[in-house]
């Protein structure tokens, strides 16, 4: 039990004493998962709102396989995004296995589902009266898209904030393309999972901390706007 | 706006919901239609709005089939009005952007139709906070803005008090006679039907 309390004692201390490679590891990591959530999010809300208005045969499974593709193991979009990436494979010329942009790509395809597949719900659900008064208003089918999207835009914030959450807390695709190279690519997570197979727990529960920090910051921040709206 | 309809059939699964051999709803004038809840009243107007396109049937606007030309010049207010988590202004305003007017076409056009509804006090109000008789004067004024030339209203009285529902017949009937537009109101209410409509069908 000691060395647990101990573990956070120092973990406080290495927080606040703002130490170089804490920091440097925790701007890799929101840079990493805020570009991935921001491209998710440009991709598929508006493809997730197209989609949830749109009547078509064949949307029940449409439906399901969205969902099904939101839970997506993170360590098999590593492994295909590691595949494509890989020198022999066919991207492999662009040189992008164990960068930053690697990352990016790989938490990018593994929250698309996810911002896709609660929008493409939340649409269905509430964008069919909106689509209507807009029809009755003269707007096509991108003002439809536009206004949808104002409409929900504080339950599409969540969403995107659940994206971000999913994103900079997994460990499994960033491990594999990034490969945790220290000042390179080392991220929150992957460092976590370093630090525990060493046993260097006050590392790992700082970095675990600032991990739920950053978590509460943004939910808050989110329960803030739409408390003002 | 001239409406014909010839036989139209709408099912849901396997029931009959409506079934009109001929219909004609004349140009400038306001028709009320009236009947039974459940006889199909709402589907029809929704059917003529372009919400609902599952029939069997033709309608024809002044000879045209519907297409997004016809679609811009007519508009719905629903029973429950669903207004946009903007400003009242903000919500008149929709329309009227759409249709590529600039902000100084657009100004006195929203002020005018404020101050026909009696509403200029919530011009800067969230429109989705407004009770249930300014939501609907809202609603008729966002409709009514860009001057359409078939206005449907579905229910657009139920629930409000007798001072709001005056304005909004009033604004009706001045909207019909001033622009000449075509107005379809579905009603419970056949006393509303007798005061407003030229013609009244009942289902």
């Amino acid at each position: 039990m000691d060395y647990i309390l101990q573990g956070f004692k120092e973990a406080i201390k290495l927080i606040f004493s703002l130490d170089k490679e804490v920091i440097n590891i925790v701007s890799l990591s929101i840079i990493v998962s805020t570009s991935a959530t921001i491209l998710a999010s440009l991709i598929s809300i508006p493809l997730a709102v197209y989609f949830g208005i749109k009547k078509f045969k064949g949307k029940r499974l449409f439906s399901r396989i969205t969902y099904t593709l939101m839970s997506i193991p993170s360590v098999i979009v590593g492994l295909v995004v590691a595949i494509l990436l890989s020198r022999r494979g066919p991207l492999g010329y662009l040189d992008l296995l164990y960068t930053k942009k690697a990352m990016i790509i790989a938490q990018t395809l593994l929250v698309i589902p996810l911002v896709f597949g609660l929008t493409y719900g939340l649409t269905k659900s509430r964008g069919d009266l909106i689509e209507k008064v807009a029809f009755t208003l003269g707007a096509n089918r991108w003002d439809t898209i536009i206004l949808i999207i104002r409409e929900l835009k504080i339950d599409i914030l969540v969403n995107i904030a659940t994206a971000f959450s999913r994103a900079i807390s997994e460990v499994g695709a960033v491990m594999i393309v990034g490969g945790n190279i220290k000042g390179y690519t080392r991220v929150i997570t992957t460092t976590i999972s370093m630090m525990n197979s060493m046993g260097d727990y006050p590392m790992a529960i700082a970095l675990g901390i600032i991990l739920l920090i950053i978590s509460f910051v943004i939910h808050s921040l989110i329960y803030s706007y739409s408390q003002e709206d | 706006m001239e409406i014909k309809i010839n036989n139209l059939e709408k099912y849901y699964d396997s029931r009959k919901v409506l079934d009109i051999d001929s219909l004609t709803i004349e140009k400038g004038k306001i028709t009320g239609i009236t009947g039974p809840n459940g006889c199909g009243k709402t589907t029809l107007l929704n059917i003529i709005a372009g919400l609902d396109k599952d029939y069997k049937g033709s309608i024809t606007y002044d000879g045209l089939a519907l297409n997004r030309q016809v679609a811009d010049k007519m508009t719905l207010v629903f029973q429950k009005p669903y207004l946009f988590k903007r400003t009242v202004y903000e919500n008149i305003e929709y329309p009227l952007k759409l249709r590529g007017m600039n902000k100084s076409e657009i100004r006195p056009r929203i002020l005018d139709i404020l101050k026909r509804l009696e509403i200029e006090n919530l011009m800067e109000k969230k429109a989705h906070l407004l009770s249930g008789g300014e939501s609907q004067k809202v609603a008729l004024a966002r409709a009514l803005v860009f001057n359409p030339e078939l206005l449907l209203l579905d229910e657009p009285t139920s629930n409000i008090d007798p001072e709001a529902i005056e304005i909004l017949e009033r604004e009706i009937l001045r909207f019909n006679q001033e622009t000449g537009g075509t107005v379809i109101i579905v009603t419970h209410n056949l006393e509303q039907s007798r005061r407003l409509g030229h013609r009244i069908i009942e289902m």
